[in-house]
Protein backbone atom coordinates (compact mmCIF):
# COMPACT_ATOMS: atom_id res chain seq x y z
CA UNK A 1 0.00 0.00 0.00
CA UNK A 2 1.27 3.38 -0.82
CA UNK A 3 0.42 6.53 0.88
CA UNK A 4 -0.08 9.58 -1.35
CA UNK A 5 -0.38 13.17 -0.28
CA UNK A 6 -1.12 15.85 -2.95
CA UNK A 7 -1.02 19.54 -1.08
CA UNK A 8 -3.04 22.58 -3.02
CA UNK A 9 -3.96 25.70 -1.89
CA UNK A 10 -7.73 24.55 -1.07
CA UNK A 11 -7.34 21.42 -1.82
CA UNK A 12 -10.15 21.07 -4.30
CA UNK A 13 -7.99 21.86 -7.72
CA UNK A 14 -6.56 18.98 -6.64
CA UNK A 15 -9.17 16.70 -5.80
CA UNK A 16 -9.71 16.07 -9.50
CA UNK A 17 -6.67 14.97 -10.37
CA UNK A 18 -6.79 12.51 -6.92
CA UNK A 19 -9.94 10.66 -8.85
CA UNK A 20 -7.94 10.25 -11.69
CA UNK A 21 -5.10 8.76 -10.05
CA UNK A 22 -7.08 5.97 -8.19
CA UNK A 23 -8.63 4.67 -11.11
CA UNK A 24 -5.20 4.60 -12.88
CA UNK A 25 -4.35 2.97 -9.92
CA UNK A 26 -6.88 0.57 -9.94
CA UNK A 27 -6.62 -0.19 -13.53
CA UNK A 28 -2.96 -1.24 -13.01
CA UNK A 29 -4.24 -3.19 -10.00
CA UNK A 30 -1.74 -1.01 -7.53
CA UNK A 31 -2.82 -0.61 -4.21
CA UNK A 32 -2.77 3.45 -3.52
CA UNK A 33 -4.31 5.62 -0.88
CA UNK A 34 -4.50 8.95 -2.43
CA UNK A 35 -5.88 11.60 -1.03
CA UNK A 36 -5.66 15.86 -1.56
CA UNK A 37 -5.27 18.27 1.15
CA UNK A 38 -4.32 22.59 1.97
CA UNK A 39 -0.86 22.78 1.76
CA UNK A 40 -0.93 25.26 5.13
CA UNK A 41 -2.00 21.59 6.90
CA UNK A 42 0.64 19.55 6.02
CA UNK A 43 2.37 19.06 8.86
CA UNK A 44 -0.73 17.81 10.53
CA UNK A 45 -1.05 14.87 7.62
CA UNK A 46 1.93 13.41 7.29
CA UNK A 47 1.71 10.17 9.36
CA UNK A 48 2.29 7.00 7.51
CA UNK A 49 2.87 8.89 4.57
CA UNK A 50 5.72 7.57 1.60
CA UNK A 51 5.06 10.12 -0.62
CA UNK A 52 3.72 13.99 -1.03
CA UNK A 53 3.36 16.26 -4.08
CA UNK A 54 2.84 19.76 -4.33
CA UNK A 55 0.84 21.39 -6.73
CA UNK A 56 2.59 23.53 -9.41
CA UNK A 57 0.54 27.04 -7.61
CA UNK A 58 2.30 26.46 -4.26
CA UNK A 59 5.00 25.04 -5.78
CA UNK A 60 7.01 28.41 -4.30
CA UNK A 61 6.03 26.51 -0.86
CA UNK A 62 8.92 23.72 -2.01
CA UNK A 63 11.53 25.02 0.60
CA UNK A 64 8.68 25.18 3.70
CA UNK A 65 7.61 21.64 2.69
CA UNK A 66 10.84 20.26 2.35
CA UNK A 67 11.70 21.04 5.97
CA UNK A 68 8.57 19.39 6.94
CA UNK A 69 9.11 16.18 5.41
CA UNK A 70 12.39 16.67 5.65
CA UNK A 71 12.03 15.66 8.91
CA UNK A 72 10.04 12.72 8.18
CA UNK A 73 12.05 11.54 5.32
CA UNK A 74 9.18 11.76 3.23
CA UNK A 75 10.33 12.65 -0.22
CA UNK A 76 8.53 15.55 -1.84
CA UNK A 77 8.03 17.06 -5.21
CA UNK A 78 5.96 19.57 -7.43
CA UNK A 79 3.56 18.63 -10.17
CA UNK A 80 4.88 19.29 -13.65
CA UNK A 81 2.46 22.13 -14.95
CA UNK A 82 1.00 20.24 -18.00
CA UNK A 83 0.83 16.97 -15.65
CA UNK A 84 -1.58 18.96 -13.70
CA UNK A 85 -3.80 21.03 -15.96
CA UNK A 86 -4.25 18.02 -18.22
CA UNK A 87 -5.16 16.23 -15.05
CA UNK A 88 -3.10 13.26 -15.87
CA UNK A 89 -3.30 11.05 -13.50
CA UNK A 90 -0.79 8.06 -15.41
CA UNK A 91 1.91 10.55 -15.57
CA UNK A 92 1.49 11.99 -11.77
CA UNK A 93 0.99 8.31 -10.19
CA UNK A 94 4.26 7.33 -12.07
CA UNK A 95 5.70 10.11 -10.52
CA UNK A 96 4.50 9.45 -6.85
CA UNK A 97 5.37 5.85 -7.29
CA UNK A 98 8.72 6.89 -8.48
CA UNK A 99 9.55 9.25 -5.64
CA UNK A 100 8.45 6.68 -3.44
CA UNK A 101 11.09 4.19 -4.54
CA UNK A 102 8.10 1.76 -4.92
CA UNK B 1 10.84 33.94 -20.62
CA UNK B 2 14.11 32.54 -19.33
CA UNK B 3 13.87 30.61 -16.41
CA UNK B 4 16.21 32.66 -14.28
CA UNK B 5 14.13 35.70 -14.71
CA UNK B 6 11.17 33.87 -13.27
CA UNK B 7 12.41 32.27 -10.58
CA UNK B 8 13.78 35.63 -10.04
CA UNK B 9 10.32 37.29 -10.09
CA UNK B 10 8.57 34.15 -8.16
CA UNK B 11 11.43 35.00 -5.91
CA UNK B 12 11.55 38.33 -4.99
CA UNK B 13 6.99 38.09 -4.86
CA UNK B 14 7.31 34.85 -2.74
CA UNK B 15 9.94 36.57 -0.07
CA UNK B 16 7.36 39.43 0.34
CA UNK B 17 4.26 36.63 0.47
CA UNK B 18 5.88 34.11 2.83
CA UNK B 19 6.76 36.50 5.25
CA UNK B 20 5.06 35.26 8.25
CA UNK B 21 2.85 37.68 8.48
CA UNK B 22 1.02 37.32 5.24
CA UNK B 23 0.65 33.70 5.93
CA UNK B 24 -0.79 34.34 9.66
CA UNK B 25 -3.00 36.64 8.36
CA UNK B 26 -4.68 34.57 5.38
CA UNK B 27 -4.54 31.20 7.74
CA UNK B 28 -6.18 33.21 10.21
CA UNK B 29 -9.02 34.71 8.34
CA UNK B 30 -9.22 31.34 7.03
CA UNK B 31 -11.25 30.33 10.24
CA UNK B 32 -14.09 32.50 10.13
CA UNK B 33 -15.42 30.91 7.15
CA UNK B 34 -17.86 28.75 9.16
CA UNK B 35 -18.97 32.33 10.88
CA UNK B 36 -19.70 34.20 7.91
CA UNK B 37 -20.78 31.70 5.18
CA UNK B 38 -22.79 29.39 7.48
CA UNK B 39 -24.05 32.96 9.63
CA UNK B 40 -25.18 34.10 6.43
CA UNK B 41 -27.36 31.47 5.99
CA UNK B 42 -29.31 32.66 9.07
CA UNK B 43 -28.88 36.02 7.90
CA UNK B 44 -30.71 35.27 4.72
CA UNK B 45 -33.42 33.17 6.20
CA UNK B 46 -34.18 36.22 8.75
CA UNK B 47 -34.63 38.76 5.78
CA UNK B 48 -36.03 37.14 2.85
CA UNK B 49 -36.87 38.94 0.18
CA UNK B 50 -40.31 37.98 -0.41
CA UNK B 51 -42.66 39.58 1.96
CA UNK B 52 -45.42 37.10 1.65
CA UNK B 53 -43.52 34.24 3.20
CA UNK B 54 -42.36 36.90 5.61
CA UNK B 55 -46.01 37.56 6.59
CA UNK B 56 -46.88 34.19 6.41
CA UNK B 57 -44.14 33.38 8.86
CA UNK B 58 -44.89 36.13 11.15
CA UNK B 59 -48.91 34.97 11.17
CA UNK B 60 -47.64 31.31 12.43
CA UNK B 61 -44.72 32.16 14.45
CA UNK B 62 -45.44 35.75 15.73
CA UNK B 63 -43.81 38.69 15.19
CA UNK B 64 -40.33 37.93 16.65
CA UNK B 65 -40.07 34.68 14.68
CA UNK B 66 -36.41 35.81 13.26
CA UNK B 67 -35.15 36.56 16.54
CA UNK B 68 -33.60 33.48 17.22
CA UNK B 69 -31.91 33.50 13.48
CA UNK B 70 -30.85 36.92 14.50
CA UNK B 71 -29.02 35.75 17.19
CA UNK B 72 -27.17 32.90 15.28
CA UNK B 73 -26.07 36.23 13.12
CA UNK B 74 -25.51 38.06 16.51
CA UNK B 75 -22.72 35.06 17.35
CA UNK B 76 -20.89 35.05 14.36
CA UNK B 77 -20.73 38.07 11.94
CA UNK B 78 -20.88 40.60 15.05
CA UNK B 79 -17.98 38.57 16.84
CA UNK B 80 -15.79 37.99 13.73
CA UNK B 81 -13.16 40.39 14.73
CA UNK B 82 -13.01 39.07 18.12
CA UNK B 83 -12.26 35.67 16.82
CA UNK B 84 -10.29 36.74 14.16
CA UNK B 85 -7.59 38.20 16.64
CA UNK B 86 -7.35 34.42 18.10
CA UNK B 87 -7.17 32.83 15.50
CA UNK B 88 -4.32 35.04 13.46
CA UNK B 89 -1.96 34.98 16.53
CA UNK B 90 -2.53 31.37 16.55
CA UNK B 91 -1.43 30.98 13.23
CA UNK B 92 1.54 32.97 13.32
CA UNK B 93 2.56 31.08 17.11
CA UNK B 94 1.94 27.39 15.35
CA UNK B 95 3.85 28.82 12.17
CA UNK B 96 6.98 29.86 14.31
CA UNK B 97 6.85 26.06 16.57
CA UNK B 98 5.56 27.63 19.51
CA UNK B 99 2.38 26.74 21.54
CA UNK B 100 -0.87 28.39 18.87
CA UNK B 101 -3.55 28.16 21.28
CA UNK B 102 -1.79 29.81 24.08
CA UNK B 103 -0.90 33.19 21.96
CA UNK B 104 -4.30 33.14 20.37
CA UNK B 105 -6.01 33.41 23.97
CA UNK B 106 -3.13 36.16 24.99
CA UNK B 107 -3.87 37.86 21.93
CA UNK B 108 -7.29 38.11 22.59
CA UNK B 109 -6.58 38.92 26.35
CA UNK B 110 -5.26 42.25 24.42
CA UNK B 111 -8.03 42.69 22.11
CA UNK B 112 -10.19 43.15 25.57
CA UNK B 113 -7.40 45.51 27.41
CA UNK B 114 -7.30 47.85 24.20
CA UNK B 115 -11.04 48.05 23.74
CA UNK B 116 -13.38 50.09 25.98
CA UNK B 117 -15.54 48.07 28.35
CA UNK B 118 -18.14 50.69 28.59
CA UNK B 119 -20.90 51.44 26.15
CA UNK B 120 -23.00 54.96 25.53
CA UNK B 121 -26.40 54.66 24.79
CA UNK B 122 -26.43 57.45 22.03
CA UNK B 123 -30.57 58.04 22.52
CA UNK B 124 -30.28 58.83 26.24
CA UNK B 125 -26.61 59.37 27.11
CA UNK B 126 -26.14 56.65 29.90
CA UNK B 127 -23.28 54.69 29.76
CA UNK B 128 -23.27 51.25 31.21
CA UNK B 129 -19.90 49.16 31.98
CA UNK B 130 -18.96 46.23 32.31
CA UNK B 131 -19.33 44.87 28.53
CA UNK B 132 -18.02 43.73 25.81
CA UNK B 133 -19.26 46.48 22.97
CA UNK B 134 -20.16 44.17 19.87
CA UNK B 135 -19.55 47.40 17.79
CA UNK B 136 -15.99 46.49 17.99
CA UNK B 137 -16.05 42.73 18.18
CA UNK B 138 -17.20 43.03 14.78
CA UNK B 139 -16.39 44.07 11.37
CA UNK B 140 -15.21 47.26 12.56
CA UNK B 141 -12.92 45.69 14.32
CA UNK B 142 -11.47 43.81 11.58
CA UNK B 143 -7.81 45.62 11.44
CA UNK B 144 -7.10 46.49 14.92
CA UNK B 145 -7.85 42.38 14.71
CA UNK B 146 -5.27 41.95 12.14
CA UNK B 147 -2.70 44.47 14.37
CA UNK B 148 -3.33 42.77 17.34
CA UNK B 149 -2.79 39.42 16.47
CA UNK B 150 0.11 39.40 14.62
CA UNK B 151 1.69 41.48 17.12
CA UNK B 152 0.96 39.06 19.75
CA UNK B 153 1.64 36.37 17.49
CA UNK B 154 5.26 37.97 16.99
CA UNK B 155 6.00 38.77 20.66
CA UNK B 156 5.12 35.83 21.62
CA UNK B 157 6.87 33.67 19.61
CA UNK B 158 9.75 36.40 19.70
CA UNK B 159 9.95 36.02 23.61
CA UNK B 160 9.89 32.19 23.54
CA UNK B 161 12.76 32.28 21.35
CA UNK B 162 14.72 34.10 23.90
CA UNK B 163 14.20 31.69 26.14
CA UNK B 164 11.96 34.73 28.22
CA UNK B 165 10.17 32.14 29.83
CA UNK B 166 10.14 30.24 33.54
CA UNK B 167 12.05 27.00 33.15
CA UNK B 168 10.94 24.09 35.04
CA UNK B 169 13.37 20.75 35.41
CA UNK B 170 12.82 17.57 33.92
CA UNK B 171 10.13 15.54 35.03
CA UNK B 172 7.58 17.95 35.78
CA UNK B 173 4.48 17.00 33.03
CA UNK B 174 4.98 18.73 29.60
CA UNK B 175 1.08 20.52 30.33
CA UNK B 176 1.87 22.36 33.24
CA UNK B 177 5.43 23.12 31.50
CA UNK B 178 3.40 24.62 28.80
CA UNK B 179 1.72 27.01 31.32
CA UNK B 180 4.37 28.14 33.02
CA UNK B 181 6.09 28.88 29.75
CA UNK B 182 3.63 31.16 28.95
CA UNK B 183 3.76 33.42 32.14
CA UNK B 184 6.19 35.72 31.44
CA UNK B 185 5.40 36.59 27.77
CA UNK B 186 1.90 36.85 29.18
CA UNK B 187 2.65 39.20 31.84
CA UNK B 188 5.03 41.57 29.25
CA UNK B 189 2.35 41.11 26.82
CA UNK B 190 -0.57 42.40 29.45
CA UNK B 191 1.62 45.11 30.33
CA UNK B 192 2.40 46.88 27.22
CA UNK B 193 -1.11 46.21 26.36
CA UNK B 194 -2.19 48.36 29.51
CA UNK B 195 0.13 50.91 28.74
CA UNK B 196 -1.16 51.38 25.04
CA UNK B 197 -4.80 51.76 26.74
CA UNK B 198 -3.68 54.69 29.08
CA UNK B 199 -2.02 55.77 26.35
CA UNK B 200 -4.82 56.42 23.94
CA UNK B 201 -7.36 56.83 26.87
CA UNK B 202 -5.23 59.53 28.84
CA UNK B 203 -3.65 61.44 25.88
CA UNK B 204 -6.15 61.10 23.04
CA UNK B 205 -9.12 60.59 24.56
CA UNK B 206 -9.56 57.49 23.01
CA UNK B 207 -9.51 53.69 22.89
CA UNK B 208 -7.22 51.80 20.35
CA UNK B 209 -9.35 50.21 18.33
CA UNK B 210 -11.64 53.69 17.88
CA UNK B 211 -8.37 55.33 17.15
CA UNK B 212 -7.09 52.27 14.51
CA UNK B 213 -10.36 52.25 13.07
CA UNK B 214 -10.95 55.80 12.09
CA UNK B 215 -7.25 56.61 11.41
CA UNK B 216 -6.39 53.56 9.14
CA UNK B 217 -9.98 51.33 8.91
CA UNK B 218 -12.34 53.84 7.66
CA UNK B 219 -9.92 55.49 5.19
CA UNK B 220 -8.42 52.14 3.78
CA UNK B 221 -12.43 50.89 3.12
CA UNK B 222 -12.62 54.16 1.40
CA UNK B 223 -9.45 53.23 -0.93
CA UNK B 224 -10.86 49.66 -1.48
CA UNK B 225 -14.07 50.96 -2.36
CA UNK B 226 -12.95 53.10 -4.79
CA UNK B 227 -12.90 52.59 -8.54
CA UNK B 228 -8.89 52.44 -9.34
CA UNK B 229 -8.14 51.05 -6.06
CA UNK B 230 -10.21 47.70 -6.89
CA UNK B 231 -8.66 47.63 -10.49
CA UNK B 232 -5.20 47.33 -9.54
CA UNK B 233 -6.59 45.11 -6.60
CA UNK B 234 -8.43 42.93 -9.69
CA UNK B 235 -5.03 42.80 -11.71
CA UNK B 236 -2.97 41.77 -9.52
CA UNK B 237 -4.42 38.26 -8.60
CA UNK B 238 -3.70 37.36 -12.12
CA UNK B 239 -1.13 38.96 -12.81
CA UNK B 240 0.52 36.55 -10.02
CA UNK B 241 -1.02 33.66 -11.53
CA UNK B 242 0.79 34.11 -14.78
CA UNK B 243 4.03 33.19 -12.85
CA UNK B 244 2.63 30.46 -11.45
CA UNK B 245 1.65 31.36 -8.33
CA UNK B 246 -1.81 31.59 -7.00
CA UNK B 247 -2.26 35.23 -6.84
CA UNK B 248 -5.67 34.98 -5.60
CA UNK B 249 -5.30 33.48 -2.15
CA UNK B 250 -2.24 35.93 -1.58
CA UNK B 251 -4.77 38.96 -2.47
CA UNK B 252 -7.83 37.58 -0.50
CA UNK B 253 -5.23 37.15 2.45
CA UNK B 254 -4.31 40.17 2.39
CA UNK B 255 -7.69 42.16 1.31
CA UNK B 256 -10.39 39.77 3.09
CA UNK B 257 -10.37 41.73 5.87
CA UNK B 258 -11.24 44.72 4.28
CA UNK B 259 -13.65 43.11 2.17
CA UNK B 260 -15.30 41.65 5.05
CA UNK B 261 -15.67 44.84 6.60
CA UNK B 262 -16.73 46.61 4.22
CA UNK B 263 -19.84 43.67 3.70
CA UNK B 264 -20.58 44.22 7.45
CA UNK B 265 -20.69 47.83 7.10
CA UNK B 266 -23.14 47.44 4.57
CA UNK B 267 -25.12 44.82 6.50
CA UNK B 268 -24.75 47.39 9.30
CA UNK B 269 -26.69 49.92 7.29
CA UNK B 270 -30.02 47.36 6.77
CA UNK B 271 -29.48 46.79 10.90
CA UNK B 272 -30.19 50.11 11.57
CA UNK B 273 -33.40 50.39 9.54
CA UNK B 274 -32.04 52.55 6.36
CA UNK B 275 -32.66 51.14 2.73
CA UNK B 276 -29.16 50.03 1.43
CA UNK B 277 -28.33 52.53 -0.72
CA UNK B 278 -24.89 54.42 -1.72
CA UNK B 279 -26.79 57.75 -0.34
CA UNK B 280 -26.84 55.98 2.85
CA UNK B 281 -23.58 54.87 3.18
CA UNK B 282 -23.10 51.57 1.68
CA UNK B 283 -19.98 50.17 0.08
CA UNK B 284 -20.03 48.80 -3.45
CA UNK B 285 -16.52 46.59 -2.63
CA UNK B 286 -17.32 44.14 -0.70
CA UNK B 287 -16.48 40.26 -0.60
CA UNK B 288 -19.31 39.23 -2.54
CA UNK B 289 -18.02 41.93 -5.60
CA UNK B 290 -14.45 39.85 -5.49
CA UNK B 291 -15.61 36.30 -4.40
CA UNK B 292 -18.83 36.16 -6.91
CA UNK B 293 -17.59 38.17 -9.68
CA UNK B 294 -14.20 39.12 -10.08
CA UNK B 295 -12.84 35.59 -9.72
CA UNK B 296 -15.79 33.70 -11.86
CA UNK B 297 -15.04 30.52 -12.88
CA UNK B 298 -12.10 31.12 -11.72
CA UNK B 299 -9.17 33.80 -11.22
CA UNK B 300 -9.66 35.64 -15.07
CA UNK B 301 -13.47 34.55 -15.74
CA UNK B 302 -11.51 31.90 -18.08
CA UNK B 303 -15.07 30.57 -19.12
CA UNK B 304 -14.40 31.98 -22.07
CA UNK B 305 -11.38 29.61 -23.12
CA UNK B 306 -13.51 27.00 -22.27
CA UNK B 307 -16.43 27.41 -24.07
CA UNK B 308 -14.01 28.09 -27.07
CA UNK B 309 -12.06 24.93 -26.73
CA UNK B 310 -15.33 22.88 -26.31
CA UNK B 311 -17.06 24.49 -29.41
CA UNK B 312 -14.19 26.15 -31.51
CA UNK B 313 -11.70 23.64 -30.83
CA UNK B 314 -9.40 22.04 -33.30
CA UNK B 315 -6.06 20.71 -31.69
CA UNK B 316 -6.79 17.25 -29.71
CA UNK B 317 -5.04 19.38 -26.96
CA UNK B 318 -8.07 22.31 -26.77
CA UNK B 319 -11.26 19.97 -27.42
CA UNK B 320 -9.65 17.30 -24.54
CA UNK B 321 -8.87 20.25 -21.99
CA UNK B 322 -12.12 21.83 -23.03
CA UNK B 323 -13.71 18.60 -21.15
CA UNK B 324 -11.53 18.23 -18.42
CA UNK B 325 -12.27 22.17 -17.44
CA UNK B 326 -16.00 22.92 -18.24
CA UNK B 327 -17.04 20.96 -15.04
CA UNK B 328 -14.43 22.89 -12.57
CA UNK B 329 -15.14 25.94 -14.30
CA UNK B 330 -18.95 26.05 -13.21
CA UNK B 331 -17.33 25.66 -9.54
CA UNK B 332 -15.27 28.45 -10.04
CA UNK B 333 -11.96 26.31 -10.31
CA UNK B 334 -9.38 26.77 -12.99
CA UNK B 335 -6.09 25.15 -12.51
CA UNK B 336 -7.28 22.92 -15.36
CA UNK B 337 -7.25 25.87 -17.78
CA UNK B 338 -4.41 27.93 -15.73
CA UNK B 339 -1.68 25.24 -16.19
CA UNK B 340 -3.06 23.14 -19.31
CA UNK B 341 -3.88 25.76 -21.76
CA UNK B 342 -1.30 27.20 -20.39
CA UNK B 343 -1.85 30.86 -18.85
CA UNK B 344 0.78 30.06 -16.62
CA UNK B 345 4.60 31.55 -17.75
CA UNK B 346 2.56 32.28 -21.27
CA UNK B 347 2.91 35.45 -23.06
CA UNK B 348 -0.09 35.14 -25.33
CA UNK B 349 -2.85 35.07 -22.70
CA UNK B 350 -1.16 37.63 -20.82
CA UNK B 351 -3.05 40.96 -21.48
CA UNK B 352 -6.30 39.72 -22.03
CA UNK B 353 -5.82 37.25 -18.60
CA UNK B 354 -4.70 40.33 -16.39
CA UNK B 355 -6.47 42.80 -18.00
CA UNK B 356 -10.14 40.61 -17.64
CA UNK B 357 -10.13 41.14 -13.55
CA UNK B 358 -10.02 45.81 -13.79
CA UNK B 359 -12.48 45.09 -17.01
CA UNK B 360 -14.89 42.55 -14.49
CA UNK B 361 -14.69 45.49 -11.98
CA UNK B 362 -15.18 48.16 -13.88
CA UNK B 363 -18.57 46.76 -14.89
CA UNK B 364 -19.88 45.23 -11.88
CA UNK B 365 -18.91 48.94 -10.04
CA UNK B 366 -20.79 50.84 -12.70
CA UNK B 367 -23.67 48.01 -12.28
CA UNK B 368 -24.21 49.19 -8.53
CA UNK B 369 -23.06 52.56 -8.73
CA UNK B 370 -25.34 53.54 -11.43
CA UNK B 371 -28.13 51.91 -9.14
CA UNK B 372 -29.03 48.97 -11.74
CA UNK B 373 -27.58 46.30 -9.21
CA UNK B 374 -27.99 46.83 -5.24
CA UNK B 375 -25.22 47.05 -3.03
CA UNK B 376 -24.59 43.67 -1.17
CA UNK B 377 -25.41 43.33 2.10
CA UNK B 378 -24.36 40.59 4.61
CA UNK B 379 -25.59 37.68 2.52
CA UNK B 380 -22.56 35.84 1.69
CA UNK B 381 -21.82 32.49 -0.62
CA UNK B 382 -18.58 30.50 -0.52
CA UNK B 383 -16.69 31.00 -3.60
CA UNK B 384 -17.25 27.46 -5.23
CA UNK B 385 -21.03 28.62 -5.88
CA UNK B 386 -21.83 28.19 -9.04
CA UNK B 387 -21.84 31.82 -11.33
CA UNK B 388 -25.61 33.54 -11.76
CA UNK B 389 -26.90 31.37 -8.74
CA UNK B 390 -24.31 33.08 -6.71
CA UNK B 391 -25.22 36.13 -8.24
CA UNK B 392 -29.00 35.85 -7.99
CA UNK B 393 -28.63 34.75 -4.05
CA UNK B 394 -26.31 38.12 -3.66
CA UNK B 395 -28.39 40.72 -5.32
CA UNK B 396 -30.89 39.10 -6.75
CA UNK B 397 -32.18 39.07 -10.25
CA UNK B 398 -29.83 41.85 -11.52
CA UNK B 399 -26.58 40.03 -9.87
CA UNK B 400 -27.13 37.18 -12.07
CA UNK B 401 -27.53 39.23 -14.75
CA UNK B 402 -24.76 40.78 -14.30
CA UNK B 403 -22.66 37.66 -14.56
CA UNK B 404 -24.11 36.82 -17.54
CA UNK B 405 -22.77 40.01 -18.48
CA UNK B 406 -19.15 38.92 -17.10
CA UNK B 407 -19.35 35.61 -18.61
CA UNK B 408 -19.94 36.93 -22.01
CA UNK B 409 -17.30 39.47 -21.59
CA UNK B 410 -14.95 36.72 -21.06
CA UNK B 411 -15.90 34.72 -24.10
CA UNK B 412 -15.50 38.12 -26.39
CA UNK B 413 -12.40 38.59 -24.82
CA UNK B 414 -10.52 35.36 -25.11
CA UNK B 415 -11.81 34.23 -28.44
CA UNK B 416 -8.90 35.80 -30.75
CA UNK B 417 -6.31 34.90 -28.27
CA UNK B 418 -7.82 31.08 -28.13
CA UNK B 419 -7.67 30.70 -32.08
CA UNK B 420 -4.22 31.77 -32.18
CA UNK B 421 -3.32 29.23 -29.27
CA UNK B 422 -5.62 26.33 -31.05
CA UNK B 423 -3.46 27.29 -34.02
CA UNK B 424 -0.48 26.77 -32.27
CA UNK B 425 -1.07 23.60 -30.57
CA UNK B 426 -2.26 22.00 -33.98
CA UNK B 427 0.82 22.51 -35.33
CA UNK B 428 2.49 21.30 -32.59
CA UNK B 429 -0.23 18.23 -33.23
CA UNK B 430 0.61 18.03 -36.75
CA UNK B 431 4.33 18.13 -36.44
CA UNK B 432 4.33 15.50 -33.77
CA UNK B 433 2.92 12.88 -35.86
CA UNK B 434 4.17 13.93 -38.85
CA UNK B 435 7.50 12.87 -37.05
CA UNK B 436 6.01 10.00 -36.23
CA UNK B 437 4.91 8.94 -39.88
Amino acid sequence: MVKIRLFCAAGMSTSVLVNKMRKVAEAKGIEVEIDAHPEGQMTKLLDGVDVALLGPQVGYTLSKAKKICGEKNIPIEIIPMMDYGMVNGEKVLDLALKLAGK
Amino acid sequence: MSTNFKDTIINSVMKAVNTKGVLALKEGILYTLPLTMVGSIFLLLAQLPIKALNDWFTSIFGPAWTEPLFQVYNATFAIIALVSVITIAYAYAKNSGHDGLMAGILSLVVFLITTSSSVTDAASGVTIGGVIPRAWTGGQGMVTAIIIGLIVGALYSKLLDKNLSIKMPDGVPEGVTKQFAALIPAAIIFTGAMLVYIFFNVALKTTFIEWIYMVIQYPLQNLTDSLPAIMLICAIAPFLWVFGVHGTSIVTGVMDGIFLANTMANQAIIDSGLALTLENGAKIVTKQFFDNFIIMTGTGITIGLVVAMIIAGKSAQSKALGKIAIFPAIFNINEPVTFGFPIVMNPLTFVPFVLIGPIAALITYTAIAIGFMPPFGGVMVPWTTPPIISGFIVAGWQGALVQIILLATSVLIYFPFFKKQDAIHLKNENEASGELI
